[in-house]
């Protein structure tokens, strides 16, 4: 199995998504990238680490946002070209894993990839959810926050991501029309469903590992 | 971006070379339509007379209201379109076109209907009296009617510069002078069409180029061009673009709330010439003003990617490059102001009491010029580096701040002069603010590194 390919996981907070990635990825021998997307990003543009992350899967477009926001000028109609804007800093970054998944294999876990990766014709997308209970508990162990808290704040992640991921994409989040495989990793368990996904994939794209 | 190779000239090149070579175009785009504002002010002063220049005034707030709500459309689906167009989603950068066109459309005559619907009550409420009526009306039905096309033409602008030809819409732009410069006298002068002759020499410039922006977006070889399926409303896009276009249309709303005001206050203390001299003084003064927003356009890119890649020498050297030509740009203004204002006025019309009128005007609203170019700069600045609430404050801080309770305040002790005089005041005031946030922001980054 050479050919490159490329897996996109859209994910839940606390759903388990990136501990399933980093699983996959080393049992198929491929790359993965979650955070480090945006170091490479960084390296490539020239432009600080701290902007990426400022704007890294997050963004509202209603009105307030639009009013104190990075878009373009705020007088007539000319457009001007912010380069710190949010959709110039997207671009950045998915210029980046367009790159990547050109020389390699690779897992990468959100940031729009399976919309980046629209025109690749070896990408798989997935999407992972997980029983609310799990994810509550997940992350308040995690984050160190009460059970309540950590409800509270998936509920708001979840969102910011939505809003995201539709925004940049043009797709719904989470919808499953948007991804080829959705799968709630709390039926088998993390590493169980890792498996899972995996026979999916060599399914996919023949043996390998 | 990084196939044009322009983050690594931004981070190394020139600054003085980057900055002119950024600016350039755009203040040409910009001055483009302040020059025609110019000219076509001065044809309908002479050609027409000083009540015509007046009621001419009057329109300016409902005109760029009109166009206010074009670009609501237009900045919005120009974002949207770049972003499309970088991820290589061409059917959805194909549905933008479509749904600018059929919003602009549905905008546009909605606007024609209300504004005709309400023209008198509309123009009185923005200070027309019983003789600038007329001219303003006869003005204003022909603008109206040529509104859909004016909303059109600036949304294909706009999505002519999101799909990567900014040089096709300066020539539109350009174009649409020339041929309003060509028209406007004859119509004017040759066919005795007076006021509304100037209003159709404006409306067919923009139809004509509105047919080139037309055939440009019908061209079957691009990506993006006119087809059947892209007109059908999208919800995303039609709600995306309107909340990226609501700010800059708050902000433009602001200013035209804030001139009618001016004309209210120059009618209540002054006369129907006192708005006459604020239209000559406002015309003037906007050409300035458009060559420095030109040139903070240009800082924009550098100063933006200097900042994100902390090379904040190089930021620094852009702002003040920007701020010596902005100031010397003002500072001519100033000089023409302070020096040659029987000049000026003469220009726009023989009228000795008009031209008596805005000498005045000129000296007082030109006074301090030379500061201002710091404070666009400034504010600008802050949008550059992504600091767009220091850049809003700064905005607002002018016109909200200051100039408007001036404007009511002042008349009521010191007459008209009251109302020329809150201009400079203002201006000094938020140069001020510009000075201790500029201060403020230096200091913090200092503590930082």
């Amino acid at each position: 199995m050479d050919e490159k390919f490329s897996i996109s996981i859209g994910r839940q907070l606390g759903s388990g998504g990136r501990v399933i990635g980093e699983k996959l990825a080393s049992q198929l021998g491929i790359s993965f990238f979650d955070k480090e997307l945006i170091q490479i990003a960084s390296q490539e543009s020239g432009l600080g680490k701290e902007f990426f992350e400022q704007v890294d899967e997050k963004t509202s477009h209603s009105i307030f946002s639009g009013l104190f926001g990075l878009h373009s000028a705020y007088t007539n109609d000319i457009y001007s070209n912010s380069y710190l804007s949010n959709e110039t800093l997207f671009k950045i970054q998915s210029d980046v894993i367009r790159e990547l998944a050109e020389k390699q294999s690779c897992i990468f876990v959100g940031r729009c990839a399976d919309y980046v990766l629209k025109d690749h014709s070896r990408c798989l997308n997935l999407f992972i959810t997980a029983d609310m209970n799990d994810r509550v508990k997940r992350i308040a162990e995690i984050q160190k926050m009460t059970e309540n808290k950590a409800k509270d704040y998936i509920e708001k992640m979840d969102k910011k991501r939505a809003s995201y991921y539709n925004y940049f994409s043009n797709k719904v989040w989470g919808a499953a029309g948007s991804y080829h495989l959705c799968i709630n990793s709390s039926v088998l368990g993390i590493d169980e469903t890792a498996t899972y996904i995996r026979q999916f994939v060599e399914k996919r794209f023949g043996q390998m590992g | 971006m990084k196939s044009k190779g322009s983050p690594l000239a931004l981070g190394t090149g020139n600054v003085w070379k980057l900055l002119l070579q950024y600016a350039i175009p755009s203040v040409i785009a910009m001055t483009a339509t302040s020059l025609y504002n110019i000219i076509d002010s001065v044809f309908i002063g002479q050609g027409v007379g000083a009540l015509a220049i007046s009621g001419l005034a009057i329109t300016f707030p409902l005109m760029n209201l009109g166009a206010a709500f074009g670009s609501l459309v237009g900045v919005g689906a120009a974002t949207l379109m770049s972003l499309r167009l970088g991820q290589k989603d061409y059917s959805t950068a194909n549905n933008i076109l479509g749904n600018v066109f059929v919003l602009n459309l549905i905008f546009g005559i909605a606007y024609t209907i209300i504004v005709l619907l309400f023209l008198d009550p509309i123009l009185a409420f923005f200070g027309a009296s019983a003789d600038t009526l007329p001219y303003a009306h006869e003005y204003m039905v022909v603008i109206s009617l040529g509104n859909v096309v004016t909303h059109l033409y600036l949304g294909l602008n706009a999505l002519l510069r999101a799909t990567g030809n900014p040089q096709k819409s300066m020539i539109a732009t350009i174009i649409s002078v020339i041929i309003n410069l060509i028209l406007a006298p004859l119509f004017i002068y040759g066919f005795n069409w007076g006021i509304r002759g100037a209003a159709l020499a404006t409306v067919i410039a923009q139809s004509t180029m509105l047919l080139w922006q037309i055939k440009l977006f019908s061209n079957k070889q691009n990506f993006i061009h006119l087809q059947k399926g892209i007109f059908r409303l999208k919800r995303r896009i039609v709600t995306d673009s309107l909340a990226i276009g609501l700010a800059p249309f708050l902000m433009n709303a602001v200013s035209c709330v804030i001139v009618i005001l001016i004309n209210k206050g120059l009618i209540k203390y002054g006369g129907d010439l006192e708005v006459g001299a604020y239209g000559i003084v406002n015309r003037v003064a906007f050409l300035f003003v458009m060559i420095v927003m030109g040139l903070t356009q240009g800082m924009q890119p550098i100063a933006g990617y200097n900042f994100g890649a902390n090379q904040i020498d190089r930021v620094n050297k852009a702002l003040k490059y920007t701020i010596l030509l902005a100031t010397c740009v003002m500072t001519a203004g100033f000089l023409i102001g302070e020096f040659f204002p029987h000049a000026v006025a003469s220009i726009f019309t023989k009228d000795k009491t008009l031209i008596e009128l805005a000498v005045p005007g000129l000296r007082i609203v030109f006074l301090f010029f030379p500061i201002i170019g710091f404070q666009m700069v400034t504010g600008n600045f802050f949008q550059s580096i992504g600091m767009a609430k220091k850049a809003i404050f700064l905005s607002l801080s002018r016109q909200l701040l200051f100039l408007l309770p001036f404007m009511i305040i002042f008349p009521k002790f010191f007459g008209v002069s009251g109302v020329w005089y809150s201009f400079p005041v203002a201006d000094s005031l938020s140069s001020i603010i510009a000075a201790v946030m500029l201060i403020k922001h230096y200091r913090k980054s200092v503590i930082k590194l």
